[in-house]
């Protein structure tokens, strides 16, 4: 728990890296991640820093990787995963592997330029052979005068016109064909119509098969067209066009004879293409299925060779130039670890003059690192969502552990629901190794990183649901309920008990609707159930007046118990940070103010459970009323809960009234007087002696600052004080505002723990109507079909008790728990102000790695 | 159109006005200058640019890096934001992105014509076309010998088609007259934009109307800096003037009759808005030109249009304001590239 406690101590080191073997110095402390870099060149703007060309040359390297990755996922060969373990590569091997790697691009890019253009070439021949095969067609129908042909746009009457009519005319008859994308024919036919007048004709048919486009890889419809038009100037306009539309246009043939020969040639050549393009394709399938063997290797390699760099961008150069000096945060602990990387980075690059280190003292507030395990870290994370814990300040996570799976359970309690929790957990737990959950998406991953939570989440709702005796809402007979119903019955007593009391006989249990068992009648009342509440409460119908009580009452006591806890907490920190004065001046008006009023609260509540039994019941005056009259005063005589209640009730009341203006001006006072060298304060002076002798806060604030540097660094806490100039005015503005907020929230945050009592009320109700509502109903059907019915009944049963009751009021339970935490609890002594220890650790990146392969 | 689009603004467009916001949150800031103004190459000026909002825009290229890369690199993150914008808008937004699109699409019809005019490739051309501009039939316009020509062969189903009417002529297309086209072309889309502006109502009307106002006023004062000393007419010269501009009327023939800058300065000294912008032009050497004096009050337009809400302004200013971001990056650029520091600092400053 120690290192839970409180966050590891931190000291700032100087590396003194040799400029030569730096960069093995790094490797060694990124694979060990053992210390966080602090940037020594902050106003230096990115590209100016020193090693911008090495991290230029990994990103070249890494875009290199990423087209080879691109190339190997587009031909569809698995990339297997190599070991992450390898270190960053040598300087010697970089500029090698950066000469195989670009040599492998250029080849790469080479053989896909090859191979596009042969596929170009490909879908070009393609085209035409195609286009050949539809217009045959066209012609056909136009030597056959079909006179209305209706794709002809509309013509005048010289329309009809065949090649040899045209010859005829003397005029020059020239055809454009080619094909066309399927969305701009109809734009390419007005077009053609607007420029050229109608002197030309065209037709199209939509291409059966789809072909890819070259240009954009699409697989698309195409049509074949067919321009027939006279004249050169045309022509020319007509070739525009068609280039304005990106057609592909190909030679017509005008003979029939020719049109078979372009056939034949093109077949031949189309087979040809087809080998070819098969050898390449072979070629590149090799080459890139050597690339994937190194690939996840040289990726991670770089990656980290890059992450040396940019923290080398952030050393500063010594005087000489010849060595860099890092400054660190590392953790006290790990100092050894730290000069033992040191020495083997030095050693790795065979430097003779070693690299080391050494600490600095420093005023700076150093990050906070608290180590956890895979237990723990669930807990933490709830604690450093609400805030990073200030530096070694005392870590709520510790308490959060029992306390928030508690608190949850409190407003969950339902054994039988837990128990599925709990096994849902356990199921996670135990298959934690699984790959399948640690890739899996964004809810399961939630559900999985709070394993350890649910598991105790689940642990505990069992057994906060004994105690309420409820399970799936029905409550269990374990040990036999310790209320008798026989001994209502006249029979069993005497006549002279008969008289006093109210019993029961035959015809009042056949004539009433409710019966009330009186457990001042000796027998009714056999002593307390052993564990929790008596399950005869579910038969009776005040059963909900009675859990509601019993229920309030606990919310507050354990809401008063939780954050008096906090304040206590908050005394802890005082101590660590050596603000005793605090102590006296803060924390225990705090106390006092809550104990006083609400600690008060709590006695009554017990003391009326322990003194007042069956017989004395109706005699016990209200807490409430009791509550309310000690701020009251009421003149006239009211029933006690014991003799001389009012002389107590004033006497906290004095005590709490007193504490509100300790709290205000207490520390805004003392502080003053220290600062005036404590003299000018002749009232106050003698009252706090005891503070003065062992509180070293008034050495610092002497402003005496080589007092300071000679004692322990760790004295951080009092250290901020020297720096800020005196400010008395804001000082008791702070003190005033966390005094209002302090006392308001006594009131306020006791109210706010009635949460405990009214979600597990809500929870408890909720799945009591969820029995009613299926369960009940699917019972009660006949025996025949009953079976039946009852096993839908049941699944719908199951489904909404996992959806609503364990997924949504889970939540609900979670949320509020969590808010107890963070406002209640944790504004009592939690600062937070912290920043979190993030080490340079190549472990950090690699998570990310598998990502950007995959 | 009704009054308080407070209302319904919401409904159809309020995607699209949160994301433009987003996006103009994320345009250079100072400090971004600043910084980019210290790059000594290129490279240097890649690496900065990755840390803002373009990203690795410029990871897949390969070296060398040149000015005309980032360039269309940048103009293809322009328009791939601006298509997005474009494809979900619902219809008065849509039309308004269509009238935005209209004004690249006739600087690229001039662009292409003049292409063909010095018998240049379209390939080559099309390089260069601003990508905003883009449409299917811009690639034909070197079929068209005289305007008329040019609108019922090519343009007759583009947006630009409206805006030809008073432009038909059987003249054949020369460097000037292609330049008096343009100038009409713009004449009528300008007003034509207004008008849509103004009849939309609302605050998009208010916000929209000064800065079209803007914007023809702008290019009267060009048009007429631009004809002194060539053959163009005082009368042709007033007839390319848009007229919804403030200068409209007593203005525009004022500037019709201006013969050299000096009297220009005179028409604008009667106007509050354009006398401090004239008088910040330095003369010579020393001072800023008058273009740039322009270019800095259209980008303090156009970052004010930000400070209202429910209306289609902002849209039309963040493309304006990332054009001239991109104008400015390429600057730097430039001065980087061709180490000409001194005159690296003349890029306007986007507030």
């Amino acid at each position: 728990m120690g290192s839970l406690f409180r966050s590891e101590t931190m000291c700032l080191a100087q590396l003194f890296l040799q400029s030569g073997t730096a960069y093995e110095c790094l490797s060694a402390l990124g694979e060990k991640g053992l210390v966080q870099f602090r940037d020594l060149n902050q106003n230096v703007s990115s590209f100016q820093r020193k090693f911008v060309g090495e991290v230029k040359r990994c990103e070249e390297l890494e875009r290199i990787l990423a087209y080879l990755v691109q190339e190997i996922n587009r031909a569809d060969i698995p990339l297997p995963e190599g070991e992450t373990s390898l270190p960053a590569p040598p300087l010697k091997q970089v500029l090698e592997m950066q000469e195989q790697l670009q040599k492998l691009e250029v080849e790469l890019r080479e053989v896909t330029k090859n191979k596009e253009k042969l596929r170009k070439n490909l879908l070009e021949l393609i085209e035409y052979t195609h286009m050949l095969r539809v217009t045959k067609t066209f012609v056909k129908r136009n030597v056959e005068f079909e006179p209305t042909y209706e794709e002809f746009p509309s013509l005048d009457g010289d329309s009809l016109l065949d090649y040899s009519c045209m010859q005829r005319l003397g005029a020059k008859l020239g055809f454009v064909s080619g094909l066309i994308h399927q969305g701009k024919v109809e734009a390419f036919e007005k077009m053609l119509w607007r420029v050229c007048k109608g002197y030309t004709i065209l037709t199209y048919a939509e291409l059966d098969e789809p072909l890819e486009d070259p240009e954009t890889g699409e697989v698309i419809k195409w049509y074949v067209f067919l321009i027939s038009f006279w004249g050169e100037q045309i022509g020319h306009k007509v070739k525009k066009i068609c280039d304005c539309y990106h057609c592909h246009v190909y030679p017509y043939p005008n003979t029939a004879e020719e049109r078979r020969e372009i056939q034949e040639g093109l077949n031949t050549r189309i087979q040809d293409l087809h080998t070819v393009l098969h050898k390449t394709e072979d070629y590149l399938r090799q080459v890139l299925c050597k690339a994937a063997e190194s690939v996840y290797t040289r990726v991670i390699q770089v990656k980290k060779m890059k992450a040396i760099y940019h923290i080398l961008n952030m050393c500063s150069f010594d005087v000489t130039n010849k060595c860099l000096i890092a400054e660190v945060w590392c953790p006290e602990a790990d100092l050894q670890g730290l000069r033992r990387a040191l020495e083997e980075g030095s050693r790795e690059s065979g430097a003779t003059i070693p690299s080391f280190m050494n600490t600095i003292p420093t005023k700076e507030t150093p990050p906070t690192l608290i180590r956890t395990n895979k237990f723990t870290e669930g807990f933490q994370n709830i604690v450093d969502a609400y805030g990073v814990g200030s530096y070694r300040e005392v870590n709520p996570a510790v308490f959060t552990i029992i306390t928030f799976p508690f608190l949850f359970a409190v407003m969950f309690g339902d054994c039988g629901h837990g128990f599925v929790m709990f096994l849902f957990a356990l199921l996670l737990v135990l298959n934690e190794n699984h790959p399948r959950l640690n890739q899996s998406q964004e809810i399961m991953r939630m559900f999985f990183h709070g394993r350890y939570i649910l598991l105790l989440m689940g642990l505990f709702s069992v057994y906060t649901g004994l105690i309420y005796n409820d399970c799936f809402s029905k409550s269990v007979n374990l040990f036999g309920s310790g209320w008798s119903v026989a001994a209502m019955y006249s029979a069993n007593h005497t006549p002279a008990e008969r008289q006093e009391m109210v019993l029961w006989n035959d015809s009042v249990v056949r004539h009433s609707r409710l019966l009330q068992l009186d457990p001042s009648v000796p027998g009714v009342f056999r002593g307390p159930y052993p564990l929790g509440i008596d399950p005869i409460w579910n038969l009776a119908t005040n059963r909900l007046t009675f859990l509601n009580s019993f229920k309030m009452k606990m919310s507050v006591i354990l809401g008063i118990i939780h954050m008096t806890f906090g304040v206590v907490l908050g005394i802890f920190n005082h101590l660590h940070f050596r603000k005793k004065f605090n102590i006296y001046l803060v924390s225990i008006p705090e106390l006092l103010f809550m104990l006083c009023m609400f600690g008060y609260l709590i006695f009554m509540i017990i003391y009326k459970w322990l003194v007042y039994s069956a017989e004395t019941s109706r005699v016990a005056p209200s807490i409430l009323i009791e509550f309310i009259n000690m701020f009251l005063f009421p003149t006239s005589e009211t029933s006690t809960l014991y003799s001389g209640q009012g002389h107590i009730q004033r006497l906290l009341l004095a005590v709490t009234a007193l504490s509100v203006p300790v709290l205000f001006l207490g520390k805004p006072l003392f502080l003053l007087w220290l600062h005036n060298g404590r003299s000018c304060f002749g009232i106050s002076r003698s009252g706090y002696t005891l503070v003065r002798k062992d509180s070293e806060e008034e050495v610092s604030l002497l402003g005496s600052q080589d007092i300071e540097e000679g004692t322990n660094q760790m004295e951080d806490g009092c250290r901020e004080m020297t720096s800020e100039e005196f400010n008395f005015g804001e000082i008791l503005m702070t003190q005033a505002i966390h005094s209002i907020e302090y006392c308001l929230g006594c009131i306020s945050n006791t109210a706010s723990y009635l949460r405990l009592w009214a979600l597990s009320l809500a929870h408890a109700q909720l799945s009591d109507v969820l029995w009613a509502m299926l369960m009940r109903v699917g019972l009660r059907v006949d025996t025949t079909f009953g079976v039946l019915l009852l096993l839908p009944v049941i699944a719908v049963f199951a489904g909404l008790t996992v959806l609503i009751l364990l997924i949504m009021e889970g939540l609900s339970a979670f949320l509020h728990a969590i808010r107890l935490h963070w406002v209640e609890f944790q504004n009592k002594f939690y600062v937070g102000a912290g920043t979190k220890f993030i080490p340079f650790s190549f472990r950090l990146l690699s998570s990310k790695f598998s990502d950007d392969v995959a | 159109m009704l009054e308080s689009a407070e209302l319904y603004f919401n409904v159809d467009h309020g995607y699209l006005e949160g994301l433009v916001r987003g996006c103009k949150a994320s345009l250079l800031t100072q400090q971004d200058y600043v910084n980019l103004v210290q790059c000594e190459t290129l490279e240097d000026l890649k690496i900065h640019l990755q840390t803002t909002d373009y990203g690795n825009f410029l990871a897949n290229e390969t070296n060398p890096l040149t000015v005309s890369k980032i360039d269309t690199e940048m103009r293809k993150k322009l328009c791939r934001e601006f298509e997005y914008f474009r494809n979900h808008s619902l219809d008065p937004l849509s039309t308004f992105f269509t009238y935005m699109t209209c004004s690249y699409m006739i600087d690229n019809v001039i662009l292409l014509m003049n292409g063909a005019l010095q018998k240049k490739s379209v390939k080559e051309i099309l390089v260069k076309c601003h990508p905003l501009g883009r449409f299917t039939e811009m690639e034909a316009v070197n079929i068209a010998e005289t305007p008329s020509d040019l609108f019922s062969a090519v343009l007759v189903e583009t947006p630009l088609a409206p805006f030809f009417q008073d432009c038909m002529s059987e003249n054949t297309l020369d460097e000037l007259n292609i330049e008096i086209l343009r100038n009409k072309l713009y004449k009528s889309y300008l007003e034509a934009f207004y008008k849509f502006c103004k009849n939309h109502g609302d605050v998009t009307a208010e916000i929209m109307c000064p800065i079209l106002e803007f914007e023809a006023d702008r290019r009267a004062f060009t048009i007429t800096l631009n004809s002194f000393g060539t053959e163009l007419s005082k009368g042709d010269r007033e007839t390319l003037y848009p007229t919804c501009g403030k200068l409209y009327p007593e203005g525009l023939r004022l500037l019709a009759q201006a013969e050299d800058f000096e009297q220009m300065k005179m028409v604008a000294d009667h106007y509050g808005v354009y006398k401090p912008l004239f008088e910040a032009v330095g003369d010579g050497s020393g001072g800023k030109s008058l273009e740039d004096v322009f270019y800095e009050h259209e980008v303090k337009m156009n970052v004010l249009a930000f400070s209202r809400q429910f209306h289609y302004g902002v849209f039309y200013a963040y493309t304006k304001l990332k054009e001239q971001e991109m104008r400015n990056i390429v600057w730097i650029a430039e001065c980087i590239s061709q180490r000409h520091r001194t005159k690296i600092n003349s890029y306007i400053p986007i507030l």
